[in-house]
């Protein structure tokens, strides 16, 4: 076993053996050869102390949920109160219900986004199929776009088209299709679809680029093969193309389950109102709400601490499914 | 813990300055009060060399970023200073703005923010300094010095300045000619149907319904609305549905509506609370097609805007519909929004508070110039900061010699330029005064320090212009005039209600809510974000049933959050507020 972390990025389990080694790096195992192990050490503190710093450090913060923080008294100045927070979140039925919706809000959403990562690669693979090269890079520059503007603007966007007052209303109201006009942004009504049709209007042009340049990179022997063997525009799409792409597919798939609880707050902040927010809270945005808007700092840490929690049932889940399914665990 | 110590030390030595420094000069020149101009007590220097910039961190500032116009013309003049105004309200999203500024150590160099509990803290952290020393030298405060002295008796030293003081009696109603409340009409519609007779609040809906039938679109071609509603201002509760409940003499404490004379104490989730009746009267609003849809989504200056526009014919408050309509043209030509008293009203009043309102000034404790500072606070007491500054709907005549001047009789009167800049739809000031039009340059602060209806000494007549006899000839026009005439001869709102016995004062008491405790402050924010959403959904209803299930989710959840206890809390409190405006009153 050389000590070398030389990783492959495709393949995900050179990943975990590279972990494995890395945990034995201080270990007396890892014998002698001193002086080059020392430099390889060193190599990699700059790393240790990032994932310190952005990792373990940020865990400090925690004790804030065992004070009654006031900013003005700073935390020396604030009371201790012990797990007074804790008990308070889950002293009735209530509050869990709360926390329970949100977690619902915040799970649903991601899955949503999960299960329409799709799309990305379908429109990378239909874009790739134009011949006409300008159409195709107004297109993609169209789609792109939308991934460059703020959430605020595209709220904007939002309010002056589907407001009560809005185009789409107004526009309903004078050709007479409707007299009342259409509550679209103030309504509790497919909170969570209507979210996702924002946020994959606003990224499927810049997801799809990762797919665009693995296309770029297939062989395109094998295409030529396909089309000596009869294969059409479509067969080669989806028994060539759609192929290649999977392994790309799979780690962004990946990357985006690490990341269930991290569906952002933006989005949901600036749609939020008091008509949608039992649906829109996701967990992000209820800490927001509870910590820097409800001015609770102290309990909000204490919610958030419950994503720390979460990820941590996830990723054992994970791995026991792993090792299920594999027979090898993750960690 | 270390903290505390240093803390207590710097008081200390803070302490016993101050206390030097009141035995010296200032005692010697009580005389020195009311002198207009030259109020910046001798003391202070009168010229500042080095200009500077302070931050202001302001809770009522409706305008962000640095003062234009006339009174940054003032300011600049008298203090060689600019006004950079933080407004927590523009920024939005609650306290987020505070405490962001406030955890990172530094809230501005000039602040208005309340008393109570964030006072306290504030003092507590460091965040304002005492500026005892400089007290002594502030002769204009020290006109209102009961009032210093009973808001900072609690703190070691001289933290915070009073707003909204004067020399009324607490029984005394605080507000000028108009109280601060009541269902103000466009009345040229409501004349225009016949002046139909309204007993009670849900009689207002079919004269809305008429009213808005009478004139379906504005001048400006867009749909007119009977109501209209904005979400800035909710807090504890939603705000615009608290505003009806002023009409019955109620006024909130938490989640509480006490009534002015005590009798009363309601929780406002109660199916049968005054609240819940204002959101039904919402919802069947709703319901007959004259709530604004936008209401859901716009702010106070949309809603402002579509007032000056005639695209709203009700408003909670005279300073807003009337300020935003009653123009000399509109008036003129008999338009603009009177009060239409409903039979069974007991309009709320705020009585004087003797030891000043909710709001207080203090000075950072990062500013670099406290005692241009405090010198500039001063001025804010002195009568000519008072004209300058005091806010606009409130009857602020602005600078003698722009905006008023006193007639041959020695009478306050206002200039040709203050008619048309405060009623006339709004003028350019001159250069010598300044840039921009004259209600662009107004004071942004938009704090009230000494009352509009206290009696300017040099005039002899209050510095509002609206209660001053001169303004009263010269504004007769039709509207007033038919208004008086269906009141009984009476001349002003307040004339009527006090005639009619439809006025309720809550005596100043200036009462406190004592801090709350941390448990019952999270519960607070907890439930009253429910409470403000689900009034939101209740107002705008599809139907009955869904407003009744709305009403008791809304119980169930509220109480399940811990409601009561934080009710039990605010009880309490609303009782012992009662308790001080009895002893208040019987002071006098």
């Amino acid at each position: 076993m050389t000590v070398t972390p030389a990783v492959d990025p495709v393949r995900p389990e050179a990943v975990q053996t590279a972990k494995r080694k890395l945990k034995g790096a201080g270990e007396p195992k890892a014998k002698p050869k001193s002086r080059k192990s020392f430099a390889m050490f060193l190599s990699i503190v700059p790393f240790l102390i990032l994932v310190f710093l952005f990792s373990y450090f940020p865990l400090y913060g925690w004790i804030y949920s065992l004070f009654d923080y006031r900013p003005a008294r700073g935390l020396d100045g604030s009371e201790f109160v012990g797990l007074q927070w804790f008990e308070l979140l889950v002293s009735s039925p209530t509050q869990l219900k709360q926390i329970g919706q949100v977690m619902a809000n915040t799970l649903g959403m991601s899955f949503l986004g999960i299960a329409t990562s799709i799309l990305p690669l379908a429109f990378a693979v239909f874009l790739n199929e134009i011949k006409a090269k300008w159409f195709k890079n107004i297109v993609q520059t169209l789609t792109t776009l939308p991934n460059f503007i703020s959430w605020v603007l595209v709220y904007m966007i939002a309010f002056s088209l589907f407001s009560t007052t809005g185009l789409v209303n107004t526009v309903l109201i004078d050709s007479g299709l409707i007299t009342i006009p259409m509550k679209f942004l103030d309504s509790d009504q497919n909170v969570w679809l209507t979210m996702m049709a924002w946020s994959i209007w606003k990224g499927l042009g810049w997801g799809a680029i990762m797919y665009l340049a693995a296309i770029a990179g297939i062989d395109q022997s094998l295409y030529e093969s396909a089309k000596v063997d009869g294969a059409g525009r479509f067969k080669t799409m989806w028994y060539i193309t759609v192929p290649q792409l999977m392994p790309t597919y799979f780690v962004l798939l990946l990357l985006s389950i690490a990341n269930l609880l991290n569906n952002g707050m933006e989005q949901y902040y600036v749609f939020q109102n008091a008509f949608n927010k039992e649906y829109i809270q996701v967990l992000d945005l209820y800490v927001y709400n509870v910590g820097i808007t409800g001015n609770s700092l102290s309990m909000a840490t204490a919610i958030s601490m419950l994503k720390s929690i979460i990820s941590v049932i996830l990723l054992l889940t994970v791995n026991w499914l792993a090792k299920r399914v594999r027979g090898t665990a993750l960690i | 813990m270390k903290f505390t110590k240093v803390a207590a030390t710097a008081l200390a030595s803070f302490l016993a300055v101050g206390a030097l420094a009141s035995c010296s000069p200032g005692e010697e020149e009580p005389g020195g009060s009311n002198s207009q101009a030259g109020a910046t007590s001798s003391a202070f220097p009168t010229e500042w060399s080095e200009e500077i910039t302070i931050d202001v961190f302001d809770g009522l500032a409706n305008a962000m970023g640095e003062q234009p116009g006339w009174f940054a013309k003032i300011v600049k003049d008298k203090f060689n200073m600019k006004l950079n105004i933080i407004a927590p309200n523009v920024a939005g999203g609650g306290d987020t703005l505070y405490n962001t500024r406030v955890a990172a150590g530094d809230l501005g160099d000039l602040i208005v923010t309340d008393k109570g509990q964030k006072l306290d803290e504030l003092v507590d952290g460091g965040l304002v300094m005492d500026v005892a020393d400089y007290y002594p030298n502030m002769a204009n405060a020290k006109n209102f010095d009961a009032a210093v002295q009973k808001l900072n008796s609690d703190f070691a030293g001289t933290y915070a300045f009073p707003t909204s003081v004067s020399s009324l009696a607490p029984t005394d109603p605080s507000e000028g000619i108009d109280p601060t409340f009541g269902p103000f009409v466009r009345w040229d519609l409501y004349k225009q149907i016949g002046y139909p007779e309204i007993n009670t609040l849900e009689d207002l809906l079919p004269v809305l319904k008429q009213m808005q039938d009478a004139q379906p679109t504005a001048e400006n071609g867009s749909k007119v609305y009977g109501m209209s509603l904005f979400k800035d201002w909710d807090g504890n509760m939603m705000n615009n549905a608290k505003q009806p409940v002023t009409f019955y003499g109620y006024d909130e404490m938490g989640f509480v509506i006490a009534k002015a004379d005590g009798s009363d104490y309601q929780s406002i989730i109660d199916s049968d609370s005054e609240y819940v009746r204002t959101l039904k009267f919402f919802f069947e609003a709703n319901q007959l097609g004259i709530m604004d849809p936008e209401s859901t989504t716009q702010n106070y200056d949309t809603l402002f805007s579509k007032m000056q526009n005639g695209q709203v014919l009700f408003s909670f408050w005279p300073w807003q519909g009337q300020s935003a309509y009653n123009t000399i043209d509109n008036m003129e030509a008999g338009k603009g929004f009177m009060i239409a008293p409903m039979k069974d009203q007991k309009i709320f009043s705020y009585g004087a508070e003797p030891a000043g309102g909710k709001q207080v000034l203090a000075v950072g404790s990062k500013a670099e110039d406290p005692e241009r500072i405090a010198a500039f606070i001063d001025w804010l007491y002195s009568p000519e900061g008072t004209y300058a500054n005091n806010s606009q709907t409130m009857g602020a005549a602005g600078p003698q010699g722009l905006t008023w001047e006193l007639n041959s009789e020695g009478k306050p009167e206002l200039t040709e330029f203050g008619m048309k800049a405060l009623v006339g739809g709004g003028a350019d000031v001159p250069a010598e005064y300044g840039t921009g039009t004259y209600k662009d340059g107004a004071s942004w602060l938009n704090v009230t320090l000494v009352l509009p209806i206290d009696t300017d000494p040099n005039t002899g007549e209050a510095f509002s212009y609206k209660t001053w006899e001169t303004f009263q000839e010269a504004t007769s026009n039709p509207l007033y005039e038919d208004w008086s005439a269906k009141m009984g001869g009476e001349a002003t709102t307040m004339d009527y209600l006090k005639a009619n016995d439809m006025l309720m004062v809550a005596p100043g008491a200036s009462y406190t809510a004592p801090t709350d405790s941390s448990e019952i402050e999270t519960l607070r924010n907890q439930v009253k974000a429910v409470i403000v959403s689900e009034s939101w959904k209740m107002a705008f209803a599809a139907n009955e049933g869904e407003f009744n299930a709305l009403l008791a989710g809304l119980q169930e959840t509220a109480k399940g959050l811990g409601y009561d206890k934080v009710l039990e809390v605010d009880m309490a409190n609303a009782k012992e507020q009662n308790d001080l405006r009895v002893a208040s009153a019987a002071g006098e």
